[in-house]
């Protein structure tokens, strides 16, 4: 299967992290290199990576660290799994990061109980986990693509990591006509960059549409399907996903457009209000590449994210990650 | 910056389009006005802020997909649409209206529609939404549909002035 560089935006390479800077894309495909927690917390932050490659991101931390402190004590090495867990967690709030940390401190904890010779240990587990949700994703890939009917037209929000391109791909190979509009997801412009970019990429038609533009696209019937990913997911079946989403599905209710959402099961936050929303800081609202939007005096709000209620939503399509 | 704790529930007014000045001289202090950009010009919000600075009034500006998550909390009052066109069926307004107007009946919030002042053309230039504020967002391959103005059907509104 071919595949897009947004599907496994992460790499290990001699103690190295290198993570792909989504924000210069189309520009640019360029990795960054991480050495450390911190420097990891900083590509988190900064939104260098977001969505899937943020979980790359968190297990190839713990490798990172592994390979950075060989000829530690076991009961060491736990200490360091939890500090690197702990700094992780607080990177951005809305991403379950507590979710997947856990399962590798976990780990650290049951190889010094058991006694058994930790790094290697650790490293199988987690190359293990790793290899587990590949193979989980692009099975997903192809469910996706056994969704999509020959003829759809397909709206997408923000980005899903490159399986939805992948899918339109596979598509495409099965002779299948596909049309994808994309929202161009302000501020940070992710459908613009990522998703056009991508799907364009892969060989699909896709359009670029304004964010306000997606209500007319329904009322029009210039699409019949949405699919998007999600950042969480709840015990009553909410999500929470990029901001946009909510009101997309408000509207897919409205005018009876079915909504799929990409989703990675966990039970750890009953349902969608106790989900923490991350509020940005609205400069990044109200200026652009260093350059201010609007004259004179005004104030910016910027939530990162919308929660959807799991009644908006028609379909799912599950990666089971472990974490619960 | 303006937090989500600081807002009161129901107190925001959400605005939308390119009014009349007439329209905007009616705009009071003291009430909260959140600003919807308006991509893929941003003519609508900047317009507004300026007719709004005029008034010594500060409005909020979101991004026109965050509106959604504003009623999701209950933090909206009224939503004030421009319109351009109207006939016995419904409005012409600026792109967005539509999402506005169904979230406004979705949350039972009142969707009020004023005199707005009339577009010049219904699609912008592909130009427009493949950059933003001077600066390129998309590869200049990129397909584009970017439509200015849709239709607001009499379902959706609660009052035209």
């Amino acid at each position: 299967m071919e595949e897009s560089p947004l599907f496994w935006p992460a790499y290990i390479k001699e103690k190295t992290l290198f993570v792909l800077d989504e924000t210069l894309i189309p520009t640019k495909v360029k990795y960054i290199a991480v050495k450390n927690t911190k420097e990891a917390v900083s590509v988190i932050r900064q939104m260098k990576t977001r969505a899937f490659g943020q979980f790359l991101v968190v297990l190839n931390t713990f490798l990172i660290e592994l390979s950075r402190n060989k000829g530690l004590a076991p009961l060491k090495v736990v200490k360091k799994m939890q500090e690197t867990a702990k700094a992780l967690n607080a990177s951005r709030p809305t991403f379950p990061f507590a979710d997947v940390t856990s399962i590798v401190v976990g780990w650290s904890q049951k190889a010094l109980a058991e006694k058994v010779e930790m790094y290697s240990y650790l490293e199988k587990h987690i190359f293990g986990f790793l290899n587990g949700i590949r193979f989980r994703r692009l099975e997903r890939v192809s469910k996706i693509a056994a969704l999509i009917a020959n003829g759809d037209s397909i709206l997408t929000h923000c980005n899903v990591s490159g399986e939805l391109a992948m899918a339109a791909a596979m598509c495409r190979k099965e002779n299948k006509k596909v049309k994808f509009y994309a929202t161009e997801t302000r501020p940070y412009f992710q459908g613009a960059k990522l998703t056009a970019w991508e799907l364009n990429a892969m060989g699909a038609q896709v359009t670029l549409v304004a964010d306000n533009a997606v209500a007319s696209l329904m009322q029009e019937r210039l699409i019949n399907r949405i699919i998007i990913g999600s950042d969480r997911f709840c015990a009553n079946g909410d999500i929470a996903n990029k901001i946009g989403s909510y009101q997309i599905a408000i509207l897919a209710k409205e005018f009876g457009v079915p909504l799929c959402v990409l989703t990675q099961p966990s039970n750890t936050i009953k349902k969608g209000v106790d989900i923490p929303i991350e509020l940005r800081d609205p400069k990044e609202l109200l200026s652009f590449e260093g350059k201010k939007i609007h004259a004179g005096n005004v104030k910016g709000f910027y939530p990162g994210f919308d929660v959807v209620p799991h009644e908006l939503i028609t379909e799912t399509i599950a990666v089971e990650t472990g974490a619960r | 910056m303006t937090k989500e704790k600081s807002i009161k529930k129901r107190s925001i007014v959400l605005v939308h389009g390119i009014f009349t000045d007439a329209v905007l001289k009616g705009f009071k202090k003291g009430e909260q006005y959140f600003v919807l950009e308006g991509r893929p010009d941003l003519l609508a919000s900047k317009t507004t802020i300026k007719a709004l600075a005029k008034k010594k009034i500060v409005p909020t500006v979101i991004a026109d997909n965050m509106a959604g998550f504003l009623f999701y909390k209950n933090l909206v009052k009224e939503v004030r649409l421009a319109y351009q066109y109207d006939d016995e069926s419904g409005v012409l307004c600026d792109i967005g209206a539509l999402i506005l107007g169904v979230l406004g009946r979705t949350h039972q919030v009142p969707v009020n529609l004023y005199q707005g002042q009339l577009r010049r053309r219904f699609l912008a230039p592909q130009e427009d939404l493949l950059k933003f504020n001077g600066k390129a967002v998309a590869a200049p391959e990129t397909r584009v549909y970017a439509p200015l103005v849709e239709w607001l059907a009499n379902e959706y509104i609660t009052k035209r002035y």
